[in-house]
């Protein structure tokens, strides 16, 4: 009795710790700062900083830029493949400052992807458009659909800049 | 041949053991079997693990609030299920060097504990996934159950073999197998293959570590393949070419009292199997009525080149069909298995039976050098089984036997106290002891040598309790 009481302790114990040290977005920022700021607290410098490495995407296939309407500019970003499909975003840019994401592929693999990414995809872009910048945080409960619109993102940013 | 009739077997006399009974680097150049070490296993098997939680930590880029958690949880519990039951059936796949190195009873031990264990993280991982995925999809959790179920084919499949080895362990728990048949509840047993069977591709179409991850799939599968392949190899067909190569067949049967029967297996090349003192075999005799059973027996004399010898007491369906079986009749054995067997250490060595416990007992008894005492514990004098060998053994080898007669109700207490156990045996306290018998003997027989100062790791003893 007293084995199977510490053997599920141990279980329980180890569970939480597993968890609680991956409750944080472990998702490659720009400039490979570290995580977002629900937990450590970043240094404001380096999420401005535009010197940026290439951010860590899977299998990305080339993506260009284009012209809108009006002096507007059109990017697209990386399509990031992830276990539960692509994705892809674009980025209207409007002297410089963002105004429009377009999502032009997102995970969608089966019934959960769509349970997940339907309202978790609004609050993304609308992230976006306050931060200006890929520096958001994910959506609790759609952690794939998060890290991939936000490296898609950071990757048309990249391009944007370049 | 024995050229042996039925009931008029010759005893097994006494004779040198054919290897010495040192267990590592025999002198006589045969090289020493590999044994696995507890430790290593242990350390083994916590590797796995572990590489089993990389698996999990390298596939899930953050979690993020309670649906993360929950299903977090709920993925890396199945994990350690997928894992565990692998580690379960190796550790029953009868493999050489654990069975060498940890011995059958413990080996036992640790599947029946492990079994209980990875039960309950089954239906832990199940409720934790539906939990989560319902709070991730803001359902509510019937409604989450269902749809897993419904629209996740192999989730279906999944649940059955999870509802199929919550039912095996209910069976196997200490208080069902009271009330079933041995050949019941083994059978019942490997409906565990076909649960594990049903349970794996629901790991690979809905375990997010597994399903962009190509590498970890063949890992997986190349996990299952290989444990699944010794199993094969070690319980299936190692059994039949050991019965093609040593012809293994019933050659005599001989009651040595009202109620225990002694059974002579001949068959050539015996000495290949290098059977040692205090080791069993599981025996399947192919006669009409038993072949469907196997049933470990310890060997009661020193194994022969030609002839080993078991020696059974009649009670359950199986042992009391083995007085009538005739002679001639195939046999496929399956061992040597146990560890129970003497080590040369230069100590003086107790031997101390109970009852149904004397056949091992019995073999060593044959071979260890002088002084050896044999203590045998018998309910009376009708019991008493081998009493003219055991005088042999005795007078030809300086050993001493006492006797110790008397049910514990009629003499109203227990004779094997510490006091009584020094007496018989001076020095006891130097002594390795191996102690065999029924359950409740032998708990008091250890509790008596250890209030007599006997140090623990000089009691020897195997426990079949699971």
């Amino acid at each position: 009795m007293r084995r199977a009481v510490l053997a599920l302790g141990g279980t329980v114990a180890g569970l939480i710790l597993l968890l609680s040290f991956r409750s944080h977005t472990a998702v490659p920022a720009a400039a490979g700062v570290a995580p977002s700021t629900a937990t450590t607290p970043t240094t404001p410098a380096t999420s401005a900083a535009p010197s940026t490495p290439v951010p860590k995407a899977t299998k990305t296939t080339g993506a260009g830029t284009g012209t809108g309407a009006g002096g507007s500019k059109v990017v697209t970003g990386s399509v990031i493949s992830s276990a539960y499909g692509p994705s892809q975003v674009a980025v209207t840019l409007t002297a410089g400052k963002i105004t429009k994401v377009t999502i032009l592929q997102h995970t969608d693999d089966g019934e959960m992807s769509q349970e997940i990414d339907g309202p978790a995809l609004p609050k993304l872009v609308s992230e976006t458009l306050t931060a200006q910048s890929a520096q958001i945080d994910a959506v609790s409960g759609a952690s794939y659909t998060s890290a991939g619109y936000i490296k898609s993102l950071q990757s048309a940013l990249d391009k944007a800049r370049a | 041949m024995l050229g042996v009739e039925r009931r008029s077997a010759p005893v097994a006399p006494p004779f040198p053991p054919s290897r010495p009974a040192a267990r590592e680097g025999a002198c006589d150049g045969a090289p020493a079997r590999r044994r696995a070490a507890p430790t290593i296993v242990l350390l083994v098997i916590t590797g796995g693990l572990l590489a089993v939680l990389a698996l999990w930590w390298s596939d899930t880029p953050s979690v993020h609030g309670l649906g993360d958690y929950l299903t977090g949880a709920g993925r890396i519990l199945g994990l350690m299920a997928g894992y565990g039951v692998v580690v379960l059936v190796a550790l029953m796949a009868r493999l050489p060097p654990l069975e060498r190195g940890l011995g059958t009873d413990r080996l036992t031990r640790w599947h029946a504990m492990g079994g209980r264990y990875v039960v309950t993280i089954i239906v832990a991982h199940a409720l934790l996934i539906t939990w989560g995925y319902a709070v991730t999809a803001h359902e509510g959790l019937i409604n989450e159950a269902g749809t897993l179920l419904i629209s996740y084919p192999d989730v279906l499949m999944a649940t059955v073999a999870g509802l199929l080895l919550v039912g095996i362990g209910a069976v196997s728990a200490r208080a069902a197998r009271r009330h079933m048949a041995y050949e019941t509840w083994y059978y019942l047993h490997f409906y565990t293959y076909l649960a594990i069977a049903l349970a794996f591709s629901h790991q690979f179409a809905d375990g997010a570590s597994f399903a962009s991850d190509l590498k970890a799939r063949i890992a997986w599968a190349a996990l299952y393949l290989l444990v699944a392949a010794l199993v094969v190899w070690y319980r299936l067909i190692n059994p039949l070419r050991n019965a093609v190569r040593h012809q293994f067949r019933v050659v005599g049967v001989r009651r040595e009292s009202a109620d225990v029967v002694s059974i002579y297996i001949g068959g050539r090349y015996l000495d290949e199997l290098q059977a040692e003192p205090g080791q069993f075999f599981r025996w399947r005799f192919l006669s009409r009525n038993l072949w469907w059973s196997s049933h470990p027996y310890s060997l009661s004399a020193l194994p022969r080149p030609d002839v080993m010898r078991i020696t059974v007491k009649d009670h359950g369906d199986h042992s009391g069909a083995l007085g009538d079986l005739p002679i001639g009749t195939r046999v496929v054995a399956e061992g040597p298995y146990g560890t129970f067997i003497p080590e040369q250490t230069g100590r003086r060595v107790l031997l101390l039976a109970g009852g149904v416990g004397i056949p091992p007992l019995r073999a060593m008894f044959a071979m260890l050098p002088a002084p050896v005492t044999l203590i045998y514990r018998a309910s009376g004098p009708g019991d008493v089984v081998f009493g003219d060998e055991l005088e042999a053994i005795a007078r030809d080898r300086g050993a001493t036997v006492h006797y110790l007669l008397g049910s514990r109700d009629r003499l109203g207490r227990d004779p094997l106290t510490a006091g009584q156990l020094n007496h018989m045996v001076p020095g006891l306290h130097r002594h390795d002891v191996y102690v065999c018998g029924p359950a409740g003997m032998t708990d008091s027989a250890i509790a008596a040598l250890k209030a007599a100062g006997v140090p623990r790791k000089r009691i020897h003893h195997e426990s079949f309790e699971f």
